[in-house]
């Protein structure tokens, strides 16, 4: 009950406000932000009545049949993997309603009605339980996102917009006969608990899930709608679209492609590793050479979420958690950057760097929280980034399931990162004051309680990242478990001895899980 | 012999038939308000969907006429799209008839007689009363065609509907003939006992074919497509609404009662020729809807693709791929009804409001009307929580579990493309600024209702998808 609360009070909001809007912008920013933050703040009871003693899906109660001539039932739950993304999610959006405050100058309720809209669909695909009940959010969620980008956007806002539906329909639609070709392998059920391998034609399965989310990580080479899409959506787009919208991408993979195949996920792992690594250095070098600043945060985004698959194909539990814990990272401080972007945008009306320099000077605040966002970005030690990059690189490194070549150029991603960004804010920040710039405001109070938050979180996750992980360890072990299950089960059918193999890497899998204690 | 007639089986054919009597009488009375014809339509074909909702509740089953009229679920589920479409039709007809003073009485009562054929070729259980169930609806379609007659386009549209639809006609007799040849009777129940997958001659198998194109031409399949569009786009909008709904579905009523109950036997021949047209028309549908800039014009490519994916279903061939097609049909007819019924509403007076540009600034300016745009657009795409996902889902589950793999994908893939051209009528409403102003006919109360009932139709089935799944299920033979 507590989780589809959580759910569908986003969705209430978009009814009140249909049926208010007559009573003027202000109140319905305000039905917003008061829809977001109680949304929030139910969702915080999904985190202190989390169990996180057990793998299995919680508090979502007993599964509704919904439609019961095609075995389709409304059963939702959260596991530690997908709570984190939930909270995100909500403690996201009325950050992102406060930072849409003033800059809407048309249609203000419909654009809070897509946020709200977007957000249940959102919390939607991180909770289904159910695969139709899955694919219903994850194409649903797309309106509102559409006419997010599309009206609300910059000039070739169009393009940009239906370049995105198209980009995640195609990879949907092979998603969906995925999904049906599982329902008749899973006693003619759509249920995703009682769903489980080894499946007939599982490669083919995994492909056609896997470039659906391959697509929305979005994964090299399906990355070229990312930069359109980032550039010309409104700032608010852009947080929502890298803080949670990408993650649907890697989510899914921690969710489907790994416990469900893990056979195919082994075959194909040389193949995507490599991808992942191509798109950290290719994402970085594309991201230094921005004139942008949106740009540039755009395609860090592509080389940070090649960090995230690199770690969950590592497929063991430091690799896997740092990669769920990199989510969120990514989440708060690429969603803090397009924030900053969005707000120094409206001051001076321009994103290029080139007009800027010097306005550490005239914006001192602005300044010290963009250079706390720029260190959790580039992974400093001590902020959130460092943490999960670290956990990842050192997991894929140690004992990952490929090349540990892969992982020393991956590493050359963190060194291209700190080179992109401390550039960045060295151009804009230092240098000469541009005339233009000279009667820039610093950030007002409304910007700071925005950007306050995310701060919190950044500095928190850096510094103490236990209670995160915590969390997410018994679900992420569960997942870890039945990837691994696929090797000893490949093995066994090549006539190799299974039970050395499973040993060894069993006793590997303990020795990480010490070291990552100690650490 | 006397025989006996079991009126209670005939009961909606027999409400319909009443009705366009008493509309044919009353249009007789100059004094008389020519809506009220209208309202009548509505009233008959409401009783009769009320009818035939508590037959296919109560599982009524029963033949007629020494069997060659038959009455079951499946029959009555069709009659249910049928009525439904005549009354979201006539419902968005009433004010664009008064708008132009267009003659009343006879629209009606044509209307009334199409769907009398409809309901007469889904309940045929004898060749020979389906094909006169597919005359008396052509031929009533032909002239709706061409009812504008001081108009150039709709007059071309009527004529080249009747010659191309007569041919049609030609070559589904000329199937039956063959298949007469071949089996030695026209009934569809003592054609399947006759004919067995060995006894299968080169004389059933011509026939067979013969009969699919002449199907083919009726539903509008590629290759035998080309008039779709020329027709809809000449014909009154609301004529073009009601040819894209109902007698699309009255066609493949007749298809599949005689494959999938006469010819079974044949599955082997049949299924892949028609999962080869299944592709094609999809593909060509969709393709060529993306190079439209008239909207009826695109709405008549959609048409065609959207026969494409209940042809999947009847590919499949299974239990689930009939009730597939016959849910489907029931959404697209009304979403695609509609979808025309705000066509009907921005058109000017003098009718050259119809490219898609001429929409841009809707959403502002009409936001419910643009909005109800949107839900039926979004929807003909395939996108939750709207009946066309269900639809879709349920027809390439179907096809699945037949284990046409590929022909899912080709759909899955074509669905893909169709977003485009519907979302690109959407970002015209909503993300483009307006080169002039268009003007728009005023709200009729009538065609408000009618557009209400398509969205909420739309959205409930999207959102409760059991509410007519289940009766689909349980309409299969």
């Amino acid at each position: 009950m507590l989780l589809s609360t959580v759910i569908f009070l986003p969705l209430l909001g978009v009814i009140a406000i249909a049926l208010l809007r007559g009573l003027g912008a202000s109140a319905i920013k305000g039905i917003a932000l008061a829809i977001g933050l109680i949304t929030f703040v139910i969702s915080l009871g999904l985190y202190t009545g989390f169990n996180a003693d057990t793998a299995t899906f919680q508090l979502g109660g007993t599964p509704i049949e919904w439609i019961s001539g095609l075995g389709i039932s409304y059963h939702i739950g959260i596991d530690g993997i997908s709570l984190w993304l939930v909270l995100l999610t909500t403690f996201l959006t009325p950050i992102c309603i406060l930072a849409a405050w003033n800059s809407v100058e048309k249609g203000l309720s419909g654009f809070m009605m897509s946020l709200l809209a977007l957000e249940t669909g959102m919390l939607g695909v991180f909770c289904s339980l159910d695969l139709f009940l899955f694919f219903v959010f994850w194409e649903s969620m797309l309106i509102p996102m559409y006419f997010l980008i599309g009206i609300w956007g910059g000039e070739r806002r169009i393009y940009a917009t239906v370049k995105f539906v198209l980009y995640t329909m195609a990879g949907s639609a092979l998603m969906l006969v995925g999904i049906l070709v599982l329902y008749f392998q899973n006693d003619n059920s759509f249920d995703l608990t009682t769903l489980s391998g080894p499946f007939e034609h599982s490669d083919l399965l995994f492909l056609a899930f896997f470039v659906a989310f391959a697509i929305k990580v979005p994964l090299f080479p399906f990355h070229t709608w990312l930069p359109d899409a980032h550039v010309e959506a409104p700032t608010v787009g852009s947080v929502i679209l890298a803080g949670v919208l990408l993650k649907m991408g890697t989510y899914g993979i921690i969710r489907f492609c790994l416990p469900l195949f893990p056979d195919a996920a082994e075959k194909f792992t040389p193949l995507i590793v490599p991808l992942a690594v191509i798109g950290i250095i290719y994402g970085a070098l594309v991201a230094m050479v921005q004139p942008d600043l949106k740009k540039l945060v755009a395609y860090s985004s592509v080389s940070h979420l090649g960090f995230v698959v690199l770690g969950l194909f590592s497929k063991n539990p430091a690799g896997l958690q740092g990669s769920v814990l990199q989510m969120i990272n990514h989440g708060l401080s690429t969603g803090a950057l397009f924030l900053l972007v969005g707000m120094i945008y409206e001051r001076r009306h321009s994103r290029m760097i080139v007009d800027f320099g010097g306005l550490s000077k005239r914006m001192p605040i602005f300044a010290t929280v963009f250079m706390i966002v720029t260190l959790s970005s580039i992974g400093l030690p001590g902020l959130n980034g460092f943490v999960g990059e670290f956990m990842i690189l050192f997991g894929s490194f140690v004992q990952g399931a490929f090349s540990k070549i892969y992982v020393v150029f991956a590493t050359a991603g963190v060194i291209l990162a700190a080179v992109y960004m401390l550039w960045m804010f060295q151009r804009v920040m230092f240098g000469t004051l541009d005339k233009a710039n000279e009667g820039l405001p610093d950030l007002n109070a409304r910007e700071i309680v925005v950007m306050l938050p995310l701060l919190l979180f950044i500095v928190w996750i850096g510094v103490y990242p236990k209670p995160f992980l915590n969390k997410m360890e018994k679900s992420v072990d569960l997942v870890v478990t039945k990837v691994q299950a696929a090797p000893a089960m490949g093995q066994l059918e090549k006539g190799v001895p299974a039970g050395t193999k499973l040993a060894l890497r069993k006793t590997e899998h303990e020795q990480s899980e010490k070291e990552a204690n100690t650490k | 012999m006397p025989i006996e007639i079991n009126w209670q089986l005939l009961m909606p054919e027999l409400v319909i038939a009443l009705t366009l009597l008493i509309v044919l009488v009353f249009d007789l009375f100059d004094s008389i308000s020519k809506t009220v014809l209208g309202w009548m339509t509505i009233v008959g074909a409401a009783i009769a969907l009320w009818v035939s909702i508590q037959m296919h509740q109560a599982g009524t089953v029963g033949t007629q006429f020494n069997e060659m009229f038959k009455v079951d679920n499946f029959s009555l589920f069709f009659n249910m799209i049928f009525l439904v479409s005549t009354i979201l039709v006539v419902l968005i007809s009433m004010s664009y008839l008064d708008r132009g003073d267009r003659k009343q009485g006879p629209y009606y009562l044509l209307i009334l007689l199409a769907t009398l054929g409809m309901m007469l070729m889904a309940a045929g259980n004898e060749l020979i009363i389906v094909f006169l169930g597919l005359e008396l609806m052509s031929l009533s379609l032909y002239v709706l065609a061409g009812y504008f007659r001081e108009n150039p386009a709709s007059s071309e549209a009527g004529m080249k509907y009747l010659l191309l639809g007569a041919f049609a006609s030609a070559f589904f007799l000329y199937g039956i003939a063959l298949i007469y040849g071949g089996a030695g009777t026209t009934s569809i129940p003592a054609i399947a006992e006759k004919i067995t997958a060995e006894s299968s001659s080169p004389l059933l198998l011509a026939g067979m074919f013969l009969m699919v194109v002449g199907f083919g031409f009726k539903v509008a399949i590629v290759p035998f497509h080309q008039w779709a569009p020329d027709v809809y786009e000449g014909a009154p909008t609301t004529i073009a609404a009601f040819i894209s709904a109902g007698p699309k579905a009255a066609g493949f009523a007749a298809f599949l009662r005689i494959f999938m109950e006469a010819l079974p036997n044949l599955q082997t021949e049949w299924s892949g020729v028609l999962i080869l047209l299944a592709m094609l028309t999809m593909t060509v549908g969709n393709v060529i809807a993306i190079a439209q800039t008239n909207i009826k014009r695109m709405l008549a490519y959609s048409s065609i693709a959207h026969a494409g994916y209940v042809l999947i279903g009847l590919a499949a061939a299974n239990n689930d791929g009939i009730s597939s097609a016959m849910l489907y049909l029931l959404i697209y007819c009304v979403m695609n009804i509609g979808a025309f019924g705000v066509v009907i509403l921005a058109k000017t007076e003098d009718g050259e409001s119809l490219m898609i540009s001429d929409y841009a600034g809707l959403g502002t300016r009409k936001p419910l009307l643009a909005m109800f745009m949107s839900v039926m657009l979004l929807s003909l795409a395939g996108f939750p929580p709207t009946a066309g996902f269900v639809g879709k889902f349920y027809i390439f589950k179907a096809a699945i579990g037949a284990g046409h793999i590929w022909l899912v994908i080709i759909g899955a893939v074509n669905t893909a493309i169709s977003a485009f051209y519907y979302l690109r009528v959407v970002v015209t409403m909503y993300m483009r600024e307006p080169e002039e102003e268009l003007e728009f006919s005023p709200y009729a109360s009538t065609l408000v209702v009618g557009l209400i009932i398509a969205a909420v139709g739309v959205l409930l089935i999207g959102i409760l998808p059991s509410l007519m799944l289940t009766p689909a299920q349980n309409s299969v033979f």
